[in-house]
């Protein structure tokens, strides 16, 4: 008996030994960290004066008015706004729109055909991330050297400014463009496991194509869509680097994320703000955390980890 | 309900050929099976009529009008997979009805639930196709190719995934239904018992070609080749190749160079060919034994539950002339002639 139990007790450091070791270190620690640091008057080195929540007055401040008793200050309300499009129009038109039309499109064409549009749209994700800001640059260049004002000085039209008069569309553009690739991919394999046998079933019972898709696919892919939109809000909560890149500190992109780095380590333009940083991201936590586990409900996520849904019969 | 005429129907994958040029007429309101092992072209042939695969060549003809370019969704055909395919978003009703989404139907759920209860699935419509065992699956799908009154019913291997037992029922309950609405079918099946009690008349496919059309006895006892004859019949044919040795014990045409004669035909006697008894296999209602001759192992079926032979038992096994069934060096079964013990 002892050894059988001494045995499960070295099957489970060894099995999940690595696993736990990562979580507690590399997720549990840093946001017991921030959540320590959010409290303090840390600033520009690590030591700490005092415990306060004086970071948190940076972002609200009291008012009689406001329902809750205190109210968003401009600057975080505006990245919080910023951060609300910005993931709202990334996700709907890109990772999951624009992922769903890649991956039934590419279903449709030939085995050939559709793995080489597919690694196309791979390329950006393949490429450094430094490679494809610079693409973008080169893209939205407000001269006439920009592609995108060649393009449109070809059909007549005076170059535009892309960074200053559509700087949102150009993130959720820069952004969407790397997203959707993963959407495709996991909505193609999704689409790819629906048996054959229910598209013949279809045809022969007289749906054409669209009403293939409506009827047959669309139901099909439900769960997948439902840990895209989950995953990819996440990802794109917490994402700055193409808008870094792209952007650089720019107010008109200043997302939650983009603030938290900007205030903490982005050289040159106010970092070192450590305390205020990780009230920020304290609150990207919170936030974070919270949607997951509304859209986690909604889309009845439970039944997706239970057993494979994807299968038919 | 359709005429259904192939002529010289061909499919090819790449280099393979999976159907090879099969002529064929199938008479409005008949049954019939396509019989073959797997890979013998049968499903493909299935898929063609379906318009699920396009030909490489031949045609398809509904009441003498070419289909082969018509798409599948217009053909009016009604097919039950092997997996029945019901659509798992849907509930029984909404799987039945699924079909009259695409036709101007005045009261699709009415005509649905009338299906249903032809089909015997009345009680189960709000029903998920998880929550149906075998049986009822394959009842839905049924009711599902049929609502929607089909030119031609195509059936694939229906029922290969349920048990014993249910088998036997649904056997019955298709050929009810079928009979009942007078819909010309096509079931497509790799179980000889399936497609010889089912069908009014037996296609036997090998290697994309069509070996033998007739009725189930016509295939039993009048194989037209040597692959028929393996395929049908269960315990299998003996098949006798002729050699010198056998052709001093058995009285054959010179020409002949396969004698075959069916386990049942052949029985123990006071005299005729000395064989020594090497497995007893009871069967139930019979017993199946083998034994060693000069002609080689033989299979022989004897009508009792109770086997009489043990292992190394000598006795004498005889058979009829008019049983044997002969065939030339091309596998061509020859009429008329038959083999006698010498």
């Amino acid at each position: 008996m002892r050894s059988s139990t001494f045995r499960t007790g070295t099957n489970m450091l060894v099995f999940l030994g690595p696993a736990s070791f990562f979580l507690v270190c590399l997720l549990l620690a840093p946001i017991f960290v921030d959540l320590v640091v959010a409290f303090t008057d840390m600033a520009q080195t690590i030591r700490i004066n005092e415990f306060t929540t004086k970071q948190f007055s940076k972002l609200v401040r009291a008012s009689e008015d406001a329902w809750l008793g205190f109210e968003l200050r401009s600057s975080f309300y505006r990245a919080l706004s910023l951060s609300a499009v910005y993931i709202f129009f990334t996700l709907a038109i890109f990772n999951l729109t624009f992922g769903l039309i890649l991956a039934l499109t590419t279903t449709a064409l030939p085995d050939w055909l559709g793995g080489v549009y597919r690694a196309i749209w791979l390329l950006p994700r393949m490429s450094p991330s430094v490679v494809y800001a610079l693409m973008w640059i080169w893209v939205v260049d407000p001269t006439e050297r920009g592609l995108l004002n060649q393009v449109i000085g070809v059909l007549g039209f005076s170059p535009i400014n892309m960074k200053l008069d559509a700087p949102i569309v150009l993130i959720v553009t820069a952004n969407g463009f790397i997203g959707a690739s993963i959407g495709m991919l996991i909505l193609t394999s999704s689409i790819r496991s629906i048996p054959e046998h229910l598209f013949f079933a279809a045809r022969a019972d007289g749906a054409g194509s669209l009403s293939i898709v409506r009827h047959i696919v669309l139901p099909a892919l439900r769960w997948p869509l439902s840990y895209i939109t989950v995953f990819q809000f996440l990802a794109l909560l917490v994402s700055f680097e193409y808008i870094f890149l792209i952007m650089g500190p720019a107010r008109s992109t200043m997302t939650m994320a983009m603030l938290a780095y900007t205030k903490t380590l982005a050289p040159d333009i106010g970092a070192g703000q450590y305390a205020y940083g990780a009230a920020i991201t304290l609150i990207l936590i919170v936030i974070g955390v919270f949607v997951a586990l509304v859209l986690y409900r909604l889309a009845n996520m439970t039944r997706l980890l239970m057993s494979p849904r994807i299968e038919v019969q | 309900m359709a005429n259904v005429e192939l002529r010289n129907l061909t499919k090819v994958w790449d280099q393979v050929t999976a159907v090879d040029g099969i002529n064929l007429e199938i008479r409005d309101g008949e049954f019939l099976a396509v019989l073959g092992p797997s890979g013998c072209g049968k499903s493909t042939t299935l898929f063609m009529l379906a318009g699920v695969y396009l030909p490489s060549g031949g045609d398809i003809l509904f009441d003498g009008a070419r289909v082969n370019d018509v798409e599948a969704r217009s053909r009016n055909v009604g097919i039950v997979f092997q997996s029945y395919a019901l659509y798992p978003n849907m509930n029984v009703l909404q799987n039945i009805m699924f079909p009259l989404r695409f036709q101007e139907t005045r009261d699709a759920a009415a005509q649905a639930r009338e299906m249903a209860e032809l089909v015997q699935v009345g009680e189960l419509l709000e029903r998920r196709p998880s929550q149906l065992s075998g049986g009822q699956q394959q009842r839905v799908a049924l009711a599902r190719a049929l609502v929607k009154q089909p030119n031609l019913l195509l059936l694939d291997e229906p029922l290969s995934n349920l048990d014993a037992t249910l088998r036997l029922t649904m056997r019955a309950e298709i050929r009810r239904i079928t009979r009942e609405l007078a819909v010309t079918t096509i079931l497509v099946t790799h179980d000889q018992l399936e497609a010889t009690t089912m069908a009014d008349r037996v296609v036997c496919m090998n290697v994309g070609r069509i070996e033998q059309t007739g009725t189930a006895e016509d295939l039993y006892l009048r194989p037209d080749t040597l692959f028929v004859a393996g395929f049908i019949g269960s315990p299998p044919i003996n098949l006798i190749r002729l050699q010198a040795s056998q052709r001093a014990v058995l009285d054959v045409p010179d020409t002949a160079e396969t004698v075959g004669i069916r386990p049942e035909l052949l029985h123990s006697a006071e005299t005729g060919l000395p064989v020594t008894v090497t497995t007893v296999e009871p069967m139930g209602r019979e017993t199946l034994v083998t034994a060693d001759s000069d002609l080689g192992p033989l299979r022989f079926l004897e009508a009792t539950s109770r086997p009489k032979w043990s292992a190394g038992d000598k006795l004498h096994v005889s058979f009829r002339s008019q049983d044997t069934i002969v065939f030339d060096g091309a596998g061509q079964r020859m009429s008329d002639l038959h083999a006698a013990i010498g």
